[in-house]
Parts: structure tokens; sequence; C-alpha cells
């Protein structure tokens, strides 16, 4: 091939690839954007779902039953303790805490790219969910009622999802047992921590951590008291000016097929 | 051998937009154009550049910038090397894969992906050539 030759196409298509950048930044290509989507759709949730049958054939399911045994005594342990909380309240003011049923959409993840799929964790969710569904960025998703992640990318008819293990992830959180106040961070690769609590707060391990909530004014954001996960180590130097604890999600965050987003928190 | 690249292109957008950060579309696009050294993969590195920015929520054209330049200097690396080897796909992949995973915003064991994506660039590289062969000797 002459030189010549390749780089007059190499100019043309490349300078077209500049175009597109400029373009897409304006939103006119977006009924195209939902077209081939809509198209892309079916195949990636196929695909997704047809690795993670192959990843998944195996395991056992006594162990899938008792994790999801434990899951579910999880979720009565926070409601539990807020029930307790919501009865003190109540006591002591003669108040009733207003009922906060959140609005949620459920989703198919219909894409969750890693390095090796169904072992690597992914570094996003994509979501068979968009604007036209009532998405919006900023949005928590969740799957009983532990949090998966936030929405943080949305077309029309897909969404794009941070994990709280991605290395951006960055919220307030606090202990279920300790009520110890702290910020979760993503780790990447999986892992989350618990930093930023001061050494007189108390960290035990297998406490749950749970959102503080951070609902802002477009009601988008994490409701309170979603899972986070629990403590699995506490790191605590006297030297240091906080401590710090890893915590492990109670949900697989490599094999979810379908989750909900919280749209309209009350 | 256009109608096989544009199915393996495809497989490759599927297999990177639903399960996988490994670069696929890339390793497949470098392939060919190493083999085949033809002006219509330009047009295949713009095309599913763009698909790939669509489908994975990444900015439109970013892609097809990336692939179509890497494309440019693999081919304009023929003049000097022989690139038509495995040693030339396996550096050129290993490259190109870590520049793709840095540009996409990856962040986790880049290094191995890289590594990996150059031996799978590898095998299909000797696939896609033995695959090439006859059809070469046919059109003969």
């Amino acid at each position: 091939m002459r030189k010549s030759n390749f780089t007059s196409y190499f100019l043309v298509f490349f300078i077209l690839s500049l175009l597109f950048v400029g373009i897409s930044k304006t939103g006119f290509l977006n009924p195209l954007d939902a077209l081939l989507k809509d198209i892309f759709s079916p195949v990636q949730t196929l695909t997704y779902g047809a690795f993670n049958r192959i990843t998944g054939f195996g395991q056992n399911s006594e162990i899938q039953l008792l994790k999801n045994q434990n899951l579910s005594l999880a979720q009565k342990l926070v409601d539990q303790s807020k029930l307790i909380g919501d009865n003190k309240a109540l006591r002591d003011q003669f108040q009733t805490a207003s009922p906060k049923s959140p609005g949620l959409i459920p989703a198919d993840v219909v894409g969750a790219p890693g390095f090796i799929p169904g072992l690597s964790f992914p570094e996003f969710l994509i979501l068979n969910r968009g604007a036209d569904d009532g998405v919006k960025t900023g949005d928590a998703v969740v799957y009983r009622n532990n949090l998966v992640g936030e929405v943080t990318q949305v077309s029309a008819n897909l969404s794009g999802v941070t994990l709280l293990t991605n290395s951006s992830s960055l919220f307030t959180a606090k202990t279920l047992d300790t009520q110890a106040q702290g910020v979760v961070k993503g780790q990447g690769g999986g892992g989350v921590i618990l930093d930023n609590v001061v050494l007189s707060e108390s960290l035990k391990k297998d406490d749950l951590v749970l959102t503080n909530g951070n609902i802002n004014a477009q009601n988008s954001g994490f409701p309170p008291d979603l899972t986070v996960g629990k403590i699995i180590s506490v790191s605590k130097n006297p030297s240091d000016l906080f401590q710090k604890a890893d915590i492990q999600p109670l949900i697989d965050l490599k094999s979810l097929e379908k989750v909900f987003v919280v749209v309209n928190y009350r | 051998m256009k109608f096989l690249a544009i199915i393996l292109l495809l497989l490759a957008l599927v297999l990177e937009i639903s399960i996988t950060t490994i670069p696929f579309v890339f390793l497949v696009l470098l392939c060919l154009t190493v083999v085949l050294r033809e002006n219509w993969l330009f047009l295949l590195a713009f095309i599913f550049g763009l698909l790939f920015d669509l489908l994975s929520f990444k900015t439109l054209g970013v892609s097809g910038v990336f692939l179509t330049a890497f494309m440019f200097l693999v081919l304009l690396y023929q003049s000097k090397f022989e690139i038509t080897t495995g040693y030339f796909v396996l550096i050129a992949s290993f490259v190109g894969s870590l520049l793709f995973l840095l540009l996409q915003g990856y962040t986790q064991v880049i290094l191995i992906q890289a590594l990996v994506s150059s031996i799978i660039a590898l095998l299909l590289f000797k696939s896609i050539q033995k695959f090439n062969k006859p059809l070469e000797d046919i059109s003969r």
C-alpha cells in the first residue's frame, strides 16, 4: 500500500471522528444514539446473561440459598434497628416518623465489562433503563436494600452505573451498631473501605455499614440506611488521625442481573 | 474478507460492551490492518469506534480518533519494518491496549490486561493470517 494512498483515507476518517467529538457535545446525535442503543440492548442482555449462566454453572445451590438468607437477615437487622429508633422517638416526642417509600424502577443489567468475565469485578454496569423511564444522573441503584452504585451516565434508553466499589465512588456512611460516622471509598477491584472515622469512635468487625443519605433538591442521591456491606477488618493506629475499616458488600456485584433504580425518594 | 472482518468486529463489539474490558475491537482492527493493509479498514475503524462510544457511554468519536490514528501509525511502520510478524503484533497490541485502556479511564490491572490483550492479538493474527492465505491463493 502506498503511503499517500492510506494517508488520505486516514485524514478523512480522523477528521470525521474529531467532528463527531464536537457534534456529540451538542446533543444533535441523541436520536441516533437512542436507535442504536435500542438495537444493541437485547444483544447486550443476551450476551451478559449467557456469560453469567456459564460462570455461575456449578455453583452450589445451597451456598446460594444461604447467601440469600444472609441478605434477608441483614435486611431484618437494619429494619429492626430502625424500628427501635422510631419507637424510641415516638415514646419520647410523640411523633411518628413519616413513612419512606422510595419509587423503584426495576432494571436489567445489560452490560458489566470487567477484565475476566464473571471473575473480575466490573468497573461499571449498564442498565436497560434511561431518561425516558425517569432515570437521572445521581440516582441510587439498589438490590434488596443493598446499595449497588450511582447512576452517572444517562441516555434515552440506557444508563451507566458507577459501582460502589469503583475507585471514584465516595460518600458518607455510618455503622449500624456503633453509629460511627465515616466516608466510604471504593478501591477498585471489589474493595471498599470506611475511612476518615475519628479514633474516638468505635468500629467493630461484622458491624453493618449503612448510607447516611444525601438526597438533594432534585430528588436524587443515596437514601439513608441502605446497606453498603459489613466490616471485615479494622485498622486503627493511635498515631493516625483517623481509623479505617475494610468493608465487604453483602451482594455479589459480579453476577447481578436485576437491580432497582431509586427515582423518587419520599 | 470484508464480510469476515465485519463479523469479527461485531463479535468483538458485543463482547466489549457487555462483559469485558479487554479492547477486542482494537485488537481485531490491529490484526486486520497488519494482515490485509487495506484502506477500507479505516472506514470500519471509524464506524466501530462510533458504535463502541455510543454503547459504552463514551464521548462519540474518541475511540474513532484513537483507532484511526493507531492504524495510521502501524501502516507508516511498514516502510521501515516488516510488520507482518508475531513480534510486531505483540508489541503493537500491548502498547495500543495500554493506551486504549487508559483512554477509556480504566484503572484496574491494566498492565495485565494489556499483556493478555497482546497474547489474544497474537492468536488472532495467526488465525487471520492462516485464513487469509487460501483466499489470497484463490484470488491469484
